[in-house]
């Protein structure tokens, strides 16, 4: 794994970004212990970083999982249906905002792409596996995946 | 009433600084914008009282937009609300007029704690 960024580095980045932006609290957002369950339906989302130092910072889960944290996001009713357009706008954001605060973390200051979300695992970047952090929100499984060139 | 014009591509995000401006206290009337075409526009036609932009839109960035405005004389109290809060972007808002960089995410503490002076 790259020393680029490490893992607590990006950890705290995630658990910032969900304290402040979906959970409004600490510490829903923690490591997964034990196995892995698979993934049904997965969601992605993802931002490109751009420049000298490239990569993509990607999440993804299933996609139920994303209508939560959409519903989170927005202070919806638990049982209130999500649309689609809301459902991209939100995920892709968490994804951008953890792809900048990530970029920021960088030794260079290069540009940062816009967020796309798409169904199945995101699309591995140029480079390699910098971090792959395996959390539990709120019981549910996201992967945060940065990969860097170099 | 202090009038706001909020610039984010994501509607999401727009509804969350409009959301965490509320909770920041102060009665605001908001207006939003899409991106930084939209937002110069909107600035031509009714200059708000501060302009709350983000730094990476399409058809025209948060930067490229105050770098306009200041061009055409404008002189809008004008943030950024960003994902990339690095040192050297923060450098750059400064020099081209920014009076101020909230890095995403944010709270209701730290929209206070930088637009508190800029209303004084």
């Amino acid at each position: 794994m790259s020393t680029a960024v490490d893992t607590e580095q990006v950890y705290a980045v995630a658990a910032a970004v969900f304290a402040a932006m979906i959970d409004g609290d600490e510490g829903l957002l923690t490591p997964w212990y034990g196995d892995l369950p698979l993934v049904e339906e997965p969601l992605s989302a993802w931002v490109d970083l751009h420049g000298e130092l490239p990569g993509r910072a990607a999440l993804v889960c299933e996609a139920a999982t994303a209508h939560d944290l959409t519903r989170a996001l927005l202070m919806m009713e638990a049982d209130e249906e999500v649309d689609d357009q809301d459902l991209v706008d939100a995920f892709g954001e968490i994804a951008n905002v953890v792809g900048g605060n990530v970029k920021s973390l960088l030794p260079v200051q290069d540009t940062l792409g816009l967020p796309e979300v798409a169904h199945g695992h995101p699309p591995a970047a140029e480079g390699h596996v910098a971090q792959e952090l395996r959390l539990s929100w709120r019981g549910q499984l996201i992967v945060v995946t940065i990969w860097l060139v170099g | 009433m202090i009038r706001v014009l909020v610039a984010d591509d994501s509607r999401v995000m727009r509804q969350i600084v409009v959301r965490t401006l509320r909770q920041a206290g102060y009665d605001w009337h908001v207006r939003e914008a899409e991106n930084g075409a939209q937002a110069l526009a909107a600035v031509r036609e009714d200059e708000p009282d501060v302009v709350l932009s983000d730094w990476n839109m399409p058809e025209m960035t948060g930067i490229e937009l105050l770098r306009a405005l200041r061009a055409e004389g404008f002189e809008t109290p004008f943030g950024f609300v960003t994902s990339e809060g690095s040192a050297e972007m923060r450098e750059t808002a400064d020099a081209a007029g920014a009076l101020f960089l909230i890095a995403k995410p944010f709270t209701a503490e730290s929209f206070r704690d930088v637009i508190e002076p800029v209303l004084a």
